[in-house]
């Protein structure tokens, strides 16, 4: 594994994006070392692409401000534009942006080369290498493109954003469009190439199983940061560690939820499955006993109970309901005081 | 029962199938909604499927109209080799003057609305009349050269069968006749205005006109197809190539900049166009093609048409912000193109504000540029080059303007 130096790949400080009147990025921070993964999470409109878009120099400067650096060069200025585009590279989700459908994938290969100035052999000899790490076999990289599969095209993709060896690369949605099984393979696959050619990653994605790979991940909601940091860090911030407690209860209802979160140690619940609720309870030891007395107590029928440590998914379930809760209390007390006004 | 049950059956099938029968009705109805929505969202099919047709009409009934209203004169120059003094050869002494019946025709031509006199030139007077007359021909600044023979006053004042003889401009087939009828007008009038024998003898002498030993059909029609084809498949070829590369935005990922990719485009597409005007030039000399000039010049007139198309082609793939959108749009503009390229009425006939229009369209000068070098062996430097070249470098450089100023976002 490449031993990660403190470089600072990608600096963000108070980045704000504004399209006309709206706001869409609200000061934003964060830092980017070499050779990491990051994980930008967040559902749709969440300002995730538009963050990408200014590190990748496709954002008018008029929209944005903030002192960023990629490479430790300001995308600000047209004229590093050309270095910074050479420093990084970027998967975009659908393959289709990214390839000559009629072209094989060591042409393809070649003309994305070509633009950094890479001569033929050379580009050649990088491509065999990335498509022996990604697993594209020998015989289809002088086929046409269109007569791969859907993973070996999304391979191939990867390759061409990988082909004049970046110092980032930036991932759109890799994995949407691949199927369950196939989509563990993309990540180990990008995880395989951070550690063999310890690029630094960014992966713009709605999928929660990408943050298996990411060494720190970032919550994004409505333009504005919630979180950055490692998930062991983050899931360590929710109670007991992340330590929870998965029961089902039969007909579970909202006023059983109630009754359960009644339960002065339960911090948080969040429902899971039809019956299924987890439940987050501080002294997770000491008060588990407790709360099976009290759903007995109170009629509850548990028909199974089971102690688990929270994923990135349920981090981020968490974090998003508790955002969306502030606003709501918000929102209600705004309209109390105008009632009252 | 049984029997009741089968009343039963068929009332709930009756009902059954108008009810299916109403239903497909309203989903045909609600699908045809769906449809005229979406037309609505696409401007530029709907002014296509509307607004276009009539226009063509208009425009095309206005060019006509236009034409057959006011009648374009021939422009003609004429020569006369005509004498009205005799003198006889036996005894230099005997001198004998003739009506001068040169005059007269020329009165006769002024009078006919057929034809329109450039110049007249008295041969016995000007040593180079007809070679002059000939230039202008060849310029296509005159339609046709009207020459009076020598005795033509001697032949008419004695009761003789009067001749005269023309020289159409007959590189372009379609106009000859109109012009040997304008020229018979005058004939007629003359005759009338000056109670003549009706008997006159009319002698043609076409210039530029495909050599007897050449296919006459094939070398008549290739002057139209060439215009049509290369113009038309250098635009067919380019009218796509932006519009439908999808990994564009993705290329500008890369240090590779917006007209360095257009540049690459254009370089491609005008070498395909060489071999392309190489190939059809071949195929059409195997194939019997007269050429009165020399071939590099035609091939030279043949590529700038192309450049034009291509450029044109190029301008609205760039323009474009989808597939159909630039097919619509190339129909559009090829039409307009092909209508006012004096094919169907001469540009001369048309309204003042078509012939601006004509003016700045590509076809109206790759024709007679053609013409001239094929008929004619004209230089391919000429004014409709020139033209042609001019409109290439606008398209080139709005093409360059407009992705210039295009947003690609992956």
């Amino acid at each position: 594994m490449i031993e990660k130096s403190a470089e600072i790949m990608v600096n963000v400080e108070n980045l704000n994006v504004k399209f006309g009147d709206k706001q869409v990025v609200h000061n934003v921070s964060f830092q980017v070392k070499s050779g990491e993964i990051i994980g930008l999470f967040g559902i749709s409109g969440a300002g995730k692409t538009t963050i990408i878009r200014v590190l990748t120099c496709q954002l008018n400067k008029k929209n944005w401000n903030g002192n960023v650096k990629v490479t430790d060069l300001n995308p600000a200025q047209s004229k590093n534009h050309p270095k910074i585009l050479s420093n990084i590279g970027y998967v975009p989700q659908l393959e289709g942006l990214n390839l000559y459908y009629e072209l094989s994938p060591m042409t393809n290969v070649e003309i994305f080369a070509s633009t950094y100035g890479l001569k033929k052999k050379n580009a050649k000899e990088i491509a065999k290498e990335l498509f022996s790490i990604l697993d594209i076999p020998e015989d289809t990289w002088k086929k046409r493109l269109k007569k791969l599969s859907g993973g070996e095209k999304k391979r191939v993709s990867v390759a061409i954003g990988l082909i004049h060896q970046p110092k980032i690369l930036f991932l759109d949605e890799p994995t949407t469009g691949v199927d369950a099984a196939k989509r563990y393979e993309v990540l180990s696959y990008l995880k395989k190439l951070n550690r063999k050619l310890g690029t630094t990653m960014f992966l713009i994605t709605h999928d929660m199983e990408a943050a298996l790979i990411c060494d720190k991940s970032a919550i994004l909601r409505d333009g504005k940061l919630l979180e950055f940091d490692s998930n062991d860090n983050l899931i360590a911030s929710l109670p007991s560690g992340g330590l929870l407690t998965r029961l089902t209860i039969e007909d579970l209802t909202e006023n059983k939820i109630k009754i359960i979160k009644n339960f002065t140690p339960v911090q948080k619940t969040i429902r899971v499955g039809n019956e299924i609720i987890e439940v987050f309870i501080e002294d997770f030891e000491e008060n588990l006993q407790k709360l099976i007395e009290y759903t007995i107590k109170n009629n509850l029928k548990v028909t199974s109970m089971s102690k688990d440590n929270a994923t990135f998914r349920r981090y981020f379930q968490i974090r998003i309901q508790e955002e969306e809760e502030k606003e709501r209390t918000l929102r209600e007390s705004v309209q109390i005081m105008e009632g009252e006004a | 029962m049984d029997e009741n049950n089968h009343n039963t059956s068929s009332i709930d099938t009756y009902e059954g199938g108008f009810l299916k029968l109403k239903i497909r009705l309203f989903r045909l109805v609600k699908q045809i909604k769906k449809e005229f929505q979406l037309l609505k969202t696409d401007k530029v099919n709907l002014f296509i499927a509307l607004a276009l047709p009539p226009l063509i009409i208009w425009m095309f009934a206005s060019m006509s109209s236009a034409g057959a209203s006011e009648i374009i004169p021939v422009k003609c120059t004429v020569v006369s080799y005509d004498s009205e003094v005799y003198v006889n050869q036996d005894n230099y002494t005997i001198t004998t003057f003739w009506d001068n019946f040169t005059e007269r025709y020329l009165d006769a031509v002024e009078k006919s609305k057929y034809l329109d006199l450039v110049d007249f030139y008295d041969a016995s007077e000007e040593k180079y009349a007809m070679e002059t007359a000939r230039d202008d021909l060849r310029d296509s600044k005159i339609g046709i050269i009207i020459e009076i023979p020598v005795e033509f006053s001697e032949f008419l004042s004695t009761g003789l069968p009067g001749i005269i003889e023309c020289i159409p401009d007959s590189s372009e087939i379609f106009y000859i006749q109109e012009k040997l009828n304008a020229v018979e007008d005058s004939i007629d009038l003359f005759v009338e205005d000056n109670n003549l024998d009706p008997q006159f003898v009319r002698m043609e002498y076409d210039e530029y006109s495909v050599p007897s030993d050449y296919n006459f059909r094939f070398n008549y029609s290739m002057i139209i197809l060439f215009s049509f084809m290369i113009f038309g498949i250098s635009t067919v070829l380019t009218i796509l190539v932006v519009v439908q590369e999808k990994p564009i935005p993705r290329l500008l990922l890369t240090p590779a900049k917006k007209h360095e990719i257009l540049l690459s485009k254009y370089i491609t597409y005008l070498i395909i166009l060489a071999l392309q005007v190489f190939l059809i030039l071949s195929t059409a000399l195997l194939n019997g093609l007269y050429v009165a000039g020399s071939l590099f010049d035609i091939f030279l007139a043949l590529f700038i048409l192309g450049l034009t198309g291509v450029s044109l082609g190029m301008f609205i793939s760039t323009v474009s912000k989808t597939k159909t959108e630039a097919n619509q749009l190339f129909f559009a503009a090829f039409i307009v193109i092909v209508l006012l390229s004096g094919i169907f009425v001469p540009i001369e006939s048309m309204p003042e504000y078509l012939q601006i229009v004509a003016f700045i369209l590509p076809l109206s000068h790759g024709k007679p540029m053609i013409n001239g070098i094929l008929s004619k062996g004209k230089s391919v430097f000429c004014f409709d080059f020139f033209a042609l070249l001019i409109l290439s470098i606008a398209f080139i450089l709005l093409s360059f303007l407009v992705i210039k100023r295009k947003r690609y976002e992956v």
